[in-house]
């Protein structure tokens, strides 16, 4: 209720301003729109000398017999196509004017006789369709090209929209399987806490000795910041992986990206009973690639990985997260688990949306994952492993030239 | 304190092991500190009064379970676990098997040290008792066959005139038996020996 009232209001105590302000603008448009239409008379009317002074020339040159009227056709054509059908009929006008006075007989007077009579009108008649032709083609074409922008508009618009949907959802199952990992999460921080304060604790002791290690105190101290820091970029990591942000891409290491998510999930796995081990390529190129996303990704395959596990017996659980350049061109990454494998009934439809086999999923992990791989122009899949189990994996294409 | 005593702390995190070294060893204790459940079973344990402080995670090991396989193995030393992410029900079979303490990280140093002193606690009561044992044990390894009935006798409360009768000996036999007995137990009075020997019952069936 209040904002439309707020809005009149505004609209009203600048009314003096604003009332200069449009009527400048009207004068503004008027003049513009004046130009406009001198200029589309002005051709109108030198394209309709131009074919006059042309077919005299033509008709002295050599001597021709016939006037070339066909030149008046193409002025008054391209007037109307230019001009529209005001500046259209303006030519028809002056070329019905010229035609009479140079080459209708008895020339050079406005006289028509009556032989030329029915030629004369059969040539006004003739520019007149010619110039509505012209100008209703240019109108047809003008509406075509309006209406093909406006569907670019609305295309790019709605594209906007789903891109901005699809963010917004994979935040969503981001934030659903990060809280999944509360336990694990809280544990990442109080380990530097716990560090932290016992450091402090030991600081003190050793202050309150008499007398007072100062070196030991020194050396706590050092280590309280370096603790203190630690669970710092801890909260940040996890604060970058909640935050709702557009996706930005810069050059990326994806061994590091995955080692820190492993951080995050190795408590959760240990609580499950199972052994996450990551053979990571050493010196990987680095990628242009969106960090979180491709944090989520991996995520999102080692959540499923562990999900795979549960019917596994306790010692055999386990999960590889490998990383490779196979090609030269792209970067693979793969997770390989040892659960029961893929169902050959379902494996069609993992990576549909909505498409879940676990009671509590929602199924748009897989897919969310897909499509921000894709969007960073590599592929992800599924295999199922020789002895048993499953591979998802995915590539990036590795980009010429990098960072310095 | 006549011995300083030794802290085992293992853990996997290093700066969270660190640090608890850094604060043990601040308020005097002797400390040693592992990575692992497995150094620290390779580790030689000296022999004093000792406790272990014991992160209950590990990737690919659990805490209770390395708590029941150093029961299995005889090693009684007092156990402190320390977790980031606990819960009652970790807590209470810790307890069960025998825990001092379970602290949740991060922890006030009051309620470390007095969980330490605490384990320390048990550990010298413990000590002195398995000390007192053993000699106990090397005492009644000492007796001899005869002596060791009559001590089972004495123990079940019968009088001399009784276990004569049952072992088919003299009254004045028995009473001799009964003062060797007396004498190689280090025993002052028939309350004492009675009381050593229901240790050492009690010893054979642990």
């Amino acid at each position: 209720m209040s904002s439309p009232q707020s809005g009149s209001l505004a609209r009203a105590t600048p009314a003096p301003d604003g009332a200069t302000d449009r009527k400048e603008d009207l004068d503004r448009s008027r003049l513009v729109g004046l130009r406009a239409l001198a200029i589309r008379y002005g051709i109108a009317a030198l394209l309709a000398v131009g074919a006059l002074l042309a077919s005299l020339g033509i008709q002295h040159l050599f001597d021709f017999p016939y006037p070339f009227l066909f030149l008046f056709f193409g002025a008054v054509m391209v007037s109307a196509w230019i001009g529209g059908m005001g500046a259209g009929l303006f030519a028809v006008l002056l070329s019905t004017l010229f035609v009479d006075y140079f080459f209708v007989p008895p020339f050079y007077s406005w006289q028509i006789s009556t032989t030329a009579e029915t030629y004369f009108l059969a040539f006004v008649v003739c520019a007149l369709v010619a110039g509505w032709i012209s100008s209703a083609r240019k109108r047809s074409e003008v509406a075509l090209e309006e209406a093909r922008n406006q569907l670019e508009i609305k295309v790019s618009e709605r594209t906007a929209a789903l891109m901005q949907t699809q963010a917004e959802l994979a935040r969503l199952s981001r934030v659903l399987s990060m809280g999944e990992l509360t336990a694990s999460i809280a544990h990442e921080i109080s380990q530097p806490l716990t560090a932290v304060v016992t450091n402090g604790d030991a600081c003190l002791q050793w202050l309150s000795a008499s007398p007072p290690n100062l070196e030991k105190a020194r050396q706590s101290t050092e280590k309280i910041v370096q603790d203190g820091t630690r669970a710092g970029a801890v909260v940040g990591r996890i604060r970058a992986l909640f935050k709702k942000e557009e996706p930005i891409k810069d050059w990326v290491n994806v061994n590091e990206t995955i080692e820190e998510l492993v951080g995050f999930l190795r408590h959760e796995a240990s609580s499950r009973h199972i052994s996450i081990r990551t053979q990571l390529l050493a010196s990987i190129p680095l990628l242009k690639a969106d960090r979180v996303q491709l944090q989520q990704v991996v995520l999102n395959l080692v959540m499923n990985a562990m999900d795979a596990l549960t019917e596994t017996p306790a010692k055999q659980r386990e999960i590889v997260i490998t990383s490779s350049t196979p090609g030269e061109r792209e970067i693979l990454v793969a997770v390989e688990d040892c659960g029961p494998g893929l169902n050959p009934e379902t494996v069609d439809k993992i990576f549909d949306p909505f498409f879940t086999t676990k009671p509590q999923g929602i199924g748009v992990g897989l897919s969310i994952s897909r499509s921000i791989i894709e969007s960073h122009e590599g592929l992800l899949w599924a295999s199922p492993n020789p002895n048993g189990g499953a591979t998802f994996q995915f590539t990036l294409p590795i980009d010429r030239q990098e960072p310095q | 304190m006549k011995e300083r005593p030794t802290i085992f702390v293992v853990d996997d995190d290093e700066p969270v092991r660190k640090a608890l070294g850094n604060l043990l060893e601040s308020v005097g204790f002797e400390v040693q500190v592992f990575g692992s459940t497995e150094q620290f079973r390779r580790a030689e344990l000296p022999d004093k009064p000792s406790c272990l402080i014991l992160d209950v995670r590990f990737p690919g090991a659990n805490g209770l379970d390395f708590q029941q396989s150093l029961h299995q193995a005889g090693i009684h030393v007092p156990i402190i676990f320390i977790t980031a992410h606990g819960d009652v029900p970790m807590a209470s079979r810790a307890l069960r098997a025998g825990a001092v303490e379970f602290l949740m990280k991060p922890f006030p140093k009051d309620e470390l040290l007095g969980a330490i002193n605490q384990a320390l606690e048990r550990d010298r009561v413990r000590r002195s008792q398995d000390e007192e044992l053993s000699a106990l044990q090397s005492r009644f390894r000492e007796l001899t066959s005869r002596e060791r009935e009559v001590l089972e006798l004495v123990a079940s409360g019968l009088t001399n005139k009784e276990i004569g009768k049952q072992l088919g000996i003299s009254e004045v036999t028995t009473k001799m038996h009964r003062g060797q007995v007396m004498r190689k137990m280090n025993a002052t009075s028939l309350a004492e020996l009675v009381r050593m020997s229901d240790k050492l019952k009690a010893a054979d069936f642990r």
